[in-house]
């Protein structure tokens, strides 16, 4: 919303300092977002009249005008060709200036041309530069522009969406005289005796409309209108068109109430009907564009067709144009979810259904029509004969009590009561004092306010909340939430970090066909569609985070960052029936192999394992394992996606909870990828509810233990998991530890030939242990590693 | 005789000198020290003719000798410094690191910024004995919207355009205001929480503006919450987050679901409020914040009559952008390496 200060004045005494003034509005909630000082900077400029044109001989783009300040008569070679005798122009006089720019007499083609005649543009006084500005024929010769313009401030006011009351003049002077304790200065109506017509309006859509004021005014002479009102629109951001026009736009940035002039001879029948539209319905609006309606849209139309969108944009058909004698004022109160859809679905947004979409109260539109017909006769002659106003519902006041303890208890701050209802009486509600009570009657512009709440805000924004103490909330802090207090994401994130993988970020919106077919094995198959994507690789939600994640490494790998190592923690969504969404909470890890092949990426998954069996040692998880997936032997199924020599399941009792696993080469490759992609995904839900586990001491050994290596080579796909298993089950009591030293396929060994090495620690409590017995246990888990797996192994 | 043992000293002063400066090691000097002035010692022996002197010329000899004795002591001492010197040079010589030269970090994992930054928001806030709470971010229409004062066709819809999911009138939230009626809806009062997460609004993508970002709420509900204890919240989280010396600006807002509404601004730090390309005027909005509607606590089954409280809802992409230098919103959701490995 821009609003003029010149304007502004007329209504309010506005404290010299724009600062000031800016500042304390912003405060009231009125943000000020920008104050523009206009750019008028001119010297020597006056009102002339346009006595004679004439061609300049020789050129096809200029003509040379005469010109009359009053008493002196000189000639101006203008490229402009809006001008008519007997317009009123600016006139820059030789040695006058236009910014740094020096008007002299020149001469064009022989002929002098004795100063220049200005665009708005030119002069700083608006955007038109199409041809030389026309000013109000009533302005007096030879009178400097500066004073029939004197220079204006704007502010830029962003406006809440809850005051709509706020977007004019009126509105924001209310507000100042509010915020500096000053009286407010309406303008006044003139009561014009007019004759009750209600047979002009007819409303048919009685539920879009709840109040139509109009008035008919005879014998008006369309023309420019005044300078001061030109200057005030063009302040405000509005292009003066005609008197008319200009009228009904002055009138809504006053008072906020949208209107619309019809030229009334150009209504069938001269009737007014308000209705839908039909479907499919034509109709060509002020701005030129042609628009196709549906039967939910409202239009004032005559007896035949559409002549406006209703609170939205004017019809060109019945525009008000030179010549026009006869205009019907329109000014009424919109249904603001019909003005709102409508405005949405035809892409149309204007100042007047910005303002119908947020509810302007009925009561603005009688006041708005008797001010648009004074102003009208004023400036435009004419006669008001007939009015209407079809007012079926009247808005009911309401009255609401607020007691003096409730402020006080609400802010945090003791307001004066004399002060609350001084504010509430400045704000334009008619407030009455009772003992410790305010009982308020809201102005019947303001529909924003309807409990003891609202007044409190009042009371508050222009009491002003610097004012108020900062205090902190008593110390009754919930202990129960406290207990539970759990910071399990940020132990997952330690040992991540920890193990050299970088936190990654990425987006829950995903390509429905897309994306990767890759996910732990109990995502669901497919993902959860958006109804209404904004862009078609954004249509669904993500039901696993390793497609963004092995996206993320390949980007890396474009950027020349090869052998990223990411982890992500987030949401996924699983549709679990038609109005279930499931949103486990999952970690995943993904780790490029940029080189050394097979060998390399197998030594990745080594590491992601051991990186998941260190985060789940800081989690009171029971027993988690891993298991060899076992592909199906023709579909992946579930496994989709995977490398099927070296994927695993993630166990939790049994329950699988995750995977870990290479990508298969061929997505990898398929993803643009160069080498090898290791990942792992598992539902961090688990972790999360079993909490991190306390560290739990134990004493420390008082006899030594003994040490020995084992080294294995087994055949085949053997399950290192049952080969520790025989080792823990023989190794007896006294064997505490085992630690996996080295694991080697290859030379010398034959094809499938794999040697595994451990490193044994044998421990007693009570004694220390000697070597014989040891060594009875070691050759025991000997015998039977040969027994069970047909096992080569030496100690 | 008195000549010889004069004589003597003179030699032995002369040769001693010559020999401790020449040698090599601690061990030469110590076999020096033990040959020249231990029991068998050339001093020692010398010393031993004294006594054949006459009583006259004893005395000054004595002195003599009692002289050498002492320089000799002296010149060891010095070469033994000299020697422990040169040892230490010697070891620099063999063994040299430059000092200089400024070897790679550590290399670890880096955080998320808005990891980071919600670690900062959480300490502060748990300081303050807030509870983290969490909520689903895929929403239905009563928790994201209407029980918090946001019918159908209510103009804030605009300003929140939605992503619908394919199941029955749920959809992505949009702020993380509905995690505040989940939780009256399960707590009574005192509530003390903040609720991170993701948040979604169809938004057109710009250095800004993501249709994906972060979102932290913070609801406290007791009996006499007043709007001073809201005040006094956001300056102590904003001056904990930005520094100290930041000051606050609370200024009138509109919010469905707060009454009275207010926003907060911090001052900028890049030019201390005097107004520059970052801010607006010198300052930067940081939350939007309000007293609980009496309807929305209506709405989590809490009686507004004998409870009150607060509301605050702030962008965490926002705080990081300004906290951590980051200039384009989109970065956070483009896991860049280069980006990530900043933080």
């Amino acid at each position: 919303m821009l609003i003029s200060l010149n304007w502004l004045k007329e209504y309010v005494d506005v404290p010299a300092e724009v600062n000031t003034l800016a500042n304390r509005l912003t405060l009231a909630g009125n943000e000020v977002e920008r104050i523009v000082e206009q750019d008028v900077d001119f010297e020597g400029v006056v009102v002339a009249e346009v006595q004679a044109l004439r061609p300049l001989p020789g050129s096809t783009k200029n003509q040379l005008a005469t010109v009359t300040t009053g008493p002196a008569v000189t000639e101006v070679v203008t490229g402009a060709w809006n001008l008519k005798v007997g317009d009123r122009v600016p006139y820059a006089l030789p040695g006058s200036r236009l910014k740094d720019r020096r008007i002299d007499t020149k001469t064009f083609l022989g002929v002098q041309s004795a100063g220049m005649l200005c665009s708005a543009i030119e002069l700083g006084l608006g955007e038109d530069a199409a041809g030389i500005m026309i000013l109000d024929p009533s302005a007096p010769l030879g009178m400097d522009l500066r004073t029939l313009y004197p220079r204006d401030t704007i502010l830029e006011l962003e406006i809440k969406s809850n005051r709509p009351d706020l977007l004019c003049h009126l509105g924001i002077a209310r507000e100042v005289g509010a915020i500096f304790n000053l009286p407010l200065r309406e303008p006044g109506l003139p009561k014009v005796r007019t004759s009750a017509a209600p047979e002009l309006v007819r409303i048919d859509a009685p539920d879009g409309c709840r109040r139509f004021n109009g008035r008919l005014l005879t014998g008006v002479t369309v023309a420019a209108s005044p300078a001061w009102m030109q200057a005030r629109l063009r302040a405000a951001g509005v292009r003066p068109i005609s008197n008319i026009v200009d009228i009904t736009n002055y009138v809504m940035l006053e008072s906020g109430q949208p209107m619309h002039a019809f030229d009334y001879r150009r209504l069938k029948d001269g009737r007014i009907v308000v209705r839908r539209a039909r479907d499919g319905e034509e109709i060509a609006g002020l701005d030129g564009k042609t628009r196709r309606l549906t039967s939910s849209d409202m239009v004032v139309a005559d007896t035949e067709r559409a002549q406006g969108i209703a609170g939205i944009i004017g019809g060109a058909d019945s525009a008000v144009q030179p010549g026009t004698t006869d205009i019907f004022l329109e000014a009424a109160t919109w249904e603001p979810r019909s003005i709102r859809r409508t405005a949405r679905l035809l892409g149309l947004r204007t100042e007047a259904s910005s303002r119908f979409e947020k509810g302007l109260s009925p009561e603005l539109s009688l006041p708005a029509v008797q001010r648009a017909a004074a102003l009208v006769a004023e400036l435009a002659g004419g006669t008001a004969t007939k009015s209407t106003d079809v007012y079926p519902g009247p808005l009911q006041p309401i009255t609401i009590e607020v007691d003096a303890d409730r402020i006080d208890r609400v802010l945090g701050v003791t307001v004066e009561l004399g002060e609350a209802a001084s504010i509430l009486g400045r704000l334009g509600f008619t407030v009455e004092r009772k003992d410790r009570r305010l009982r308020a009657r809201p102005p019947v512009f303001r529909l924003d306010c309807s409990i003891p709440e609202d007044l409190v805000e009042e009371v508050g924004r222009i009491y002003g909340y610097d004012r108020v103490p900062s205090t902190l909330p008593g110390a009754r802090t919930p202990v129960r939430d406290l207990y539970v207090r759990a910071e399990v994401d940020e132990t997952a994130r330690e040992v991540l970090a920890g193990h050299q993988l970088d936190e990654a970020l990425t987006s829950s919106l995903v390509s429905g066909s897309g994306t990767l077919a890759i996910a732990m094995p109990m995502a669901t198959p497919s993902p959860v569609a958006i109804k209404n994507p904004m862009a078609e690789n954004r249509d669904a939600l993500r039901r696993s985070l390793l497609p963004g994640l092995l996206e993320a490494l390949a980007f890396n790998a474009r950027q020349d960052q090869g052998g990223a190592h990411l982890f992500e923690l987030g949401s996924v969504f699983w549709k679990a029936d038609a109005n279930t969404v499931e949103q486990p909470q999952v970690l995943a890890l993904a780790a490029h192999v940029p080189a050394g092949g097979a060998d390399a990426a197998a030594a990745e998954v080594r590491s992601l394992q051991a990186t998941l069996a260190t985060m789940r040692d800081r989690f009171a998880l029971p027993v988690t394992d891993f298991k060899q997936a076992e592909f199906p032997s023709l579909n992946p199924g579930r496994f989709a996606g995977f490398h099927p020599g070296r994927t695993g399941e993630i166990l939790d009792g049994g329950e699988s909870i995750g995977i870990v696993g290479e990508v298969h080469p061929e997505v990898v490759s398929q993803l643009g990828l160069p080498g090898r992609a290791v990942v792992a995904e598992v539902l961090f839900d688990r972790f999360s509810a079993a909490g991190r586990r306390t560290p739990e001491a134990r004493p420390l050994p008082r006899f030594p233990g003994v040490r020995r290596d084992l080294t294995v080579v087994i055949q085949g796909k053997i399950a290192g998991r049952d080969l520790l298993q025989v080792i823990r089950q023989l190794g007896g009591y006294t064997l505490r530890e085992i630690y996996m030293v080295s694991e080697y396929q290859g030379p010398p060994m034959g094809a499938g030939a794999r040697s595994l090495s451990f490193r044994l620690q044998y421990q007693a409590d009570d004694r220390t242990l000697t070597n014989e017995e040891v060594s009875a246990l070691q050759q025991g888990i000997i015998d039977g590693l040969k027994a069970r797996f047909g096992a080569e192994v030496r100690s | 005789m008195k000549q010889n043992v004069v004589g003597e000293l003179e030699q032995l002063r002369a040769s001693a000198r010559e020999r401790v400066d020449a040698a090599g090691d601690q061990k030469a000097l110590e076999d020096l020290r033990v040959g020249l002035l231990g029991k068998k010692g050339e001093l020692t022996g010398v010393l031993r003719q004294l006594g054949s002197l006459p009583a006259a010329e004893r005395a000054a000899a004595g002195a003599a000798a009692n002289q050498l004795k002492e320089d000799i002591f002296g010149w060891i001492a010095e070469r033994q410094g000299a020697l422990e010197a040169k040892r230490h040079t010697a070891l620099s010589d063999t063994e040299w690191v430059d000092m200089t030269f400024v070897p790679n970090p550590v290399r670890r994992g880096h955080l998320h910024p808005l990891t980071l930054i919600l670690r900062e928001v959480k300490a502060i806030f748990s300081r303050l004995g807030y509870e983290v709470a969490l909520g689903p971010e895929v929403e239905d229409e009563f928790h994201n919207f209407e029980a918090l004062n946001i019918p159908a066709e209510h103009p804030a819809r605009d300003t929140m355009d939605s992503f619908y999911v394919d199941a029955d009138s749920l959809l992505l939230r949009t702020h993380t205001s509905p995690v505040q009626i989940r939780y009256m809806q399960s707590h009574k009062p005192p509530i003390r929480i903040i609720a991170p997460g993701a948040v979604y609004r169809r938004d057109a993508t710009d250095p800004s503006h993501g249709s994906q970002f972060y979102q932290f709420e913070g609801l406290v509900v007791d009996h006499d919450i007043r709007l001073s204890d809201l005040k006094g919240t956001i300056e102590y989280f904003a001056r904990s987050l930005f520094g100290p010396d930041r000051r606050i600006r609370i200024v009138g807002d509109h919010f469905p679901f707060t009454e009275p509404s207010i926003g907060a601004a911090v001052s900028c730090g890049l030019c201390g409020g005097a107004g520059c390309r970052s801010c607006k005027a010198g300052w930067l909005e940081i939350l939007g914040a309000g007293m609980v509607h009496p309807q929305v606590l209506r709405n989590g089954g809490i009686d507004p009559d004998h409870y009150a409280g607060f509301a605050f809802g702030a962008g965490l992409d926002r705080l990081a952008m300004l906290k951590y230098n980051v200039n384009d919103i989109r970065l956070f959701l483009e896991p860049d390496v280069r980006f990530l490995r900043q933080f």
